[in-house]
Parts: structure tokens; sequence; C-alpha cells
């Protein structure tokens, strides 16, 4: 049984972490077990990538994680105390979940409509602060010139922009990718790992889940490989291990 | 097993057309006749009725129009009530039971309970036009609605909006071109659904189609369906045109 609680559990978690999973199970047609198992913490101000061939549970994982689904058994402990303006976590699926018939705009402040009024909303009239917020937030991100353009006329690494855009305007504390830079060439995935790396840099916690190892050693500061629906390994220190060990460990 | 199957149904057939009176040779050969004289009664059109008929069809696209429009207003909440990815499997299958059962009274009852209601006269028609395209839209809508992909949906709802949010900002724009060809669609298919109203005097031309038998006017009976189908024609190809415009703006 799943519980998003406020608390942690300090016997099975390190005092630093902001999200831990503990003996994470899912199975879609009760039957089968996708995750068997998991066990998962994330740190505040980390970027943690989940590694894994296809069907390795990446997805579910990330899925429960964000509380889009819930676990057949196991357990997600949150430990964030939130203003009314923040969701602790935000996320962002494998192919972005952006609304290709709304403007770039329209899709960030998507990401305020947990703390806007559902009458306000429903007219488009957010608060003057969320739309400065949101202009600024795609400013910082180089796509404020994009504001006003819908989503299918954006380039991959623009929608991926909006999609950080969206997720930035929650005020999380965590931020769940799943496949996050899968369908970008390399040059615009580094530059996206990049913007990835310096919201770490403002305590915000990242995982992100690739097949891509040979991101791995240089952006991540955990990583973890799953085959199977279980976690094989994870390496504090990405750095020290090599692409052939983490492709040995996943395959 | 097929030479099995195809002489049953053939033996039925045979069953059938002797019961029906279709074998029996001087009631056909009486109809054959009848349908001479009826024929050479029916020509030549006379046009100069048309003026007198104008008023009438312009009337019935009215109704179409009108009772589109009122069917359109009464089936979104319905489609937003029935559709499973949006509430449940009970709420969901009960709306459903209503459009159902909307959907099987024909148009022309509808037309005869409205003119109980309101009395003789377009609104009962208007009415009848939107209650029949209620049940048919709102399938079509729902249908719609449940075809939006469930990625765009997961991801918008996790920035912790409600259903209503939902429906404005994700289901709504993922599928207004559909909705609004399938609108056209309904407009176009509800001139005909119109001109039957006024067979049980709600309105339209209809009306005058009926009279026109009775009195056994034929040549002023082939004037109005030459001029409805002229209508039907036109409506028909504006129709296509702007429905070819949206799946291209869609594409």
């Amino acid at each position: 049984m799943i519980e998003h609680t406020q608390g942690y559990d300090a016997l099975t978690n390190p005092s630093d972490a902001i999200l831990s999973a503990i003996g994470i199970e899912h199975s879609y047609d009760g039957k089968t077990n996708v995750l068997s198992g998991v066990n998962v913490t994330l740190r505040q101000g980390s970027l943690v990538m989940v590694v894994g061939r296809s069907a390795s549970g990446k997805t579910t994982l990330v899925k429960i994680l964000a509380n889009v689904i819930k676990p057949t058994r196991g357990q997600v402990n949150l430990k964030i105390n939130g203003g009314h303006l923040t969701r602790p976590i935000a996320y962002i699926p494998q192919h972005l979940g952006l609304v290709r018939n709304l403007t770039s705009l329209d899709n960030v402040l998507m990401g305020a409509l947990g703390y806007t009024p559902t009458w306000r909303s429903l007219i488009k009239k957010f608060d003057r602060g969320v739309y400065d917020k949101a202009m600024d937030i795609l400013s910082e991100l180089g796509i404020k010139d994009k504001a006003e353009k819908k989503i299918w006329h954006l380039s991959g690494g623009e929608r991926q922009r909006v999609a950080i855009a969206r997720a930035l305007i929650q005020n999380p504390r965590i931020i769940l990718a799943d496949e996050f830079v899968a369908q970008l060439d390399v040059i615009t995935a580094m530059e996206i790992l990049e913007i990835m790396k310096k919201l770490v840099q403002r305590n915000i916690a990242l995982l992100v889940t690739t097949h891509d190892v040979s991101l791995v050693r240089k952006y991540a500061d955990r990583v973890i490989m799953m085959n199977k629906g279980n976690i094989l390994d994870t390496h504090d220190a990405s750095q020290d291990i090599s692409l052939e060990e983490i492709l040995k460990t996943i395959q | 097993m097929t030479t099995i199957v195809v002489g049953v149904l053939g033996a039925l057939g045979l069953v059938s057309f002797f019961h029906l009176g279709l074998f029996d040779l001087s009631s056909l050969l009486r109809a054959a006749s009848n349908l001479r004289q009826f024929i050479l009664e029916t020509f030549p059109p006379q046009f100069e009725i048309l003026p007198a008929l104008m008023h009438a069809i312009w009337e019935t696209i009215q109704i179409s129009f009108a009772g589109t429009l009122l069917g359109l207003f009464l089936s979104l909440p319905l489609a937003f009530l029935a559709a499973r990815n949006l509430f449940g499997r009970w709420v969901a299958g009960a709306v459903r039971l209503i459009v159902g059962g909307i959907r099987t009274v024909p148009s022309i009852l509808f037309g005869v309970i409205f003119v109980i209601a309101f009395g003789l006269g377009p609104t009962a028609g208007t009415w009848g036009v939107a209650l029949y395209t209620v049940g048919y839209l709102a399938k079509l809508y729902y249908e719609a609605f449940e075809a939006v992909d469930v990625e765009v949906i997961e991801a918008v709802k996790s920035t912790g909006c409600n259903r209503l949010q939902l429906f404005r900002f994700v289901i709504v724009p993922e599928t207004a071109n559909t909705m609004i060809s399938q609108l056209l669609f309904m407009f176009e298919y509800n001139i005909r659904a119109s001109t039957m109203m006024g067979f049980v005097g709600a309105g339209g031309i209809g009306y005058y189609m009926v009279g026109y038998v009775q009195m056994l006017q034929y040549q002023h009976l082939l004037t109005t369906l030459i001029l409805t189908f002229l209508v039907v024609m036109t409506i028909d190809y504006l129709s296509l045109r702007i429905r070819s415009v949206i799946t291209v703006a869609k594409n």
C-alpha cells in the first residue's frame, strides 16, 4: 500500500533523503511483476540517473514516484514542507506530455493550475505574478520569443525546454523526468542536461531515466542500474564507474 | 458449412420475399403502372413556386443550425461525464446509458414529442433536432475525449489540476479539430433530419412536401425535392471544404 506521506521513515532512509521509495512492487496484469521490491532514495540537490534497457521498469518506477500510478506493494515517502504555491514533485513524461494545440506560454501556465482557483483558470485569468514568472522562466531557458508559438511549431529541444518550464513554474523540490533526452540529437541532449545540472545547484533533486549510458558519467551524481524490474547496482560517484561496467550490469 | 449457411440464408430470403408479397405478379404490375403514372404527373417541375418555398427552406436551414448548436451545448457536459479517462466507470456508464437511450429515439418521434410540448412550428423542430443531435454528438465527443494521449493527461494531472481544468486545458484543445469537424458533419446531416420535422408539423420544407403529396401536386413536390437537393448538396460541399481545411491544419 503506497503512502505519499509528509513524514519519513528514519530507520530505512538516509537522513538527507527527501524522497524514498521502499519495497516497491508493481504489476499491470496481476501476474507479472514489472518492479520487484525496488528501493530508491533521492537527496536534495542531486542528479540521479536511472539506466536500463527497454522494459527494465524505469518508466513504471518514475510514474510511481510521481504518484501518477499506485504501486501494487511498497511505500513512497516524501519529506517536504512546501508552501501553497509549491508542487513538491514535477513530472515530465517520456514524450513530454505537452498540449500541441496550445502555445508554449499556455503549456507553462498549466503548471500553475494546481494553485490557481478553478474559475479563474477556466477563463485563463492567471495572476499577473504567474504570467511574469512563466515569461521569466521561458526567458531563462532561452525561448521567450517562442512564448506565443504553438507546440507543433517548435523543435525537439524547444519542446524539451517548455516541458522544463512547466515543471519549474510548479516550484518543485523534485523533478522526475522519464527518458528525457531520448529523442534529441547529442548536442541538444547535452544542452538540456546542462540546464538540468544548473537546476541541481538550486537545490532541486532530479531523477532522470535514460537508456543512453554515455550521458551518465558526465552528468549523473549517482547512477542506478536497472534490469527486469530490479535495481542491480547503484554508484554514488558515477565518474568512478566505466561505461563497460554499466553496460555489463544492465545487460 | 458455408453451403449450409448459404442455403439457410437463401431459404429465409425466399420465405421473407413470399411473405412480403414480392412474388405477387399482379401486385408488381399494378405498382409499375402506378409508378409510371406518378412519374408522368411529376414532370416537369414548376419553378414558379420557388419564391414561396424559399421561406420554408430557409426555416429548415435555421432549424438545422440552431438545433445543432443547441445539441452541441447539451452534448458537451454529457460527453465530459461519459469519458472514462475523466470519470470513473460508474458515472461514465450511467451517462452513456442516457446518451444511448436518446440515440434509440428516431428524430421524427422527437418532433412529435416537441409538437405536443410547444405546438406546431419550428420551435418544436429545433428542439427535436437538438435532442437527436445529443444522441450522436455526445457519443462522438466522448470517444474523441477518450482518445486523447494518456501521457498528456497524466503530465497535466500531475500539476494538481482538477477535472474541469483538465477538460479546459487538455481535452478541448487536443480534440478541437475533431469536435469542429464532427459538428459540421452533424449540421450537414441535420438538414435531412430538419426536413423530416416538417412531416409532423414541426416547421420547415417537409411540411410542404407532405402537403403536396396529400394534394397530389406531384410537380410541386418535385420542385421542392430539387430545391432541397440543391441546398443539401451546397451545404455538404461547404462543410466538406471546411472539414478538409481543418484536417490539413490538424496534420
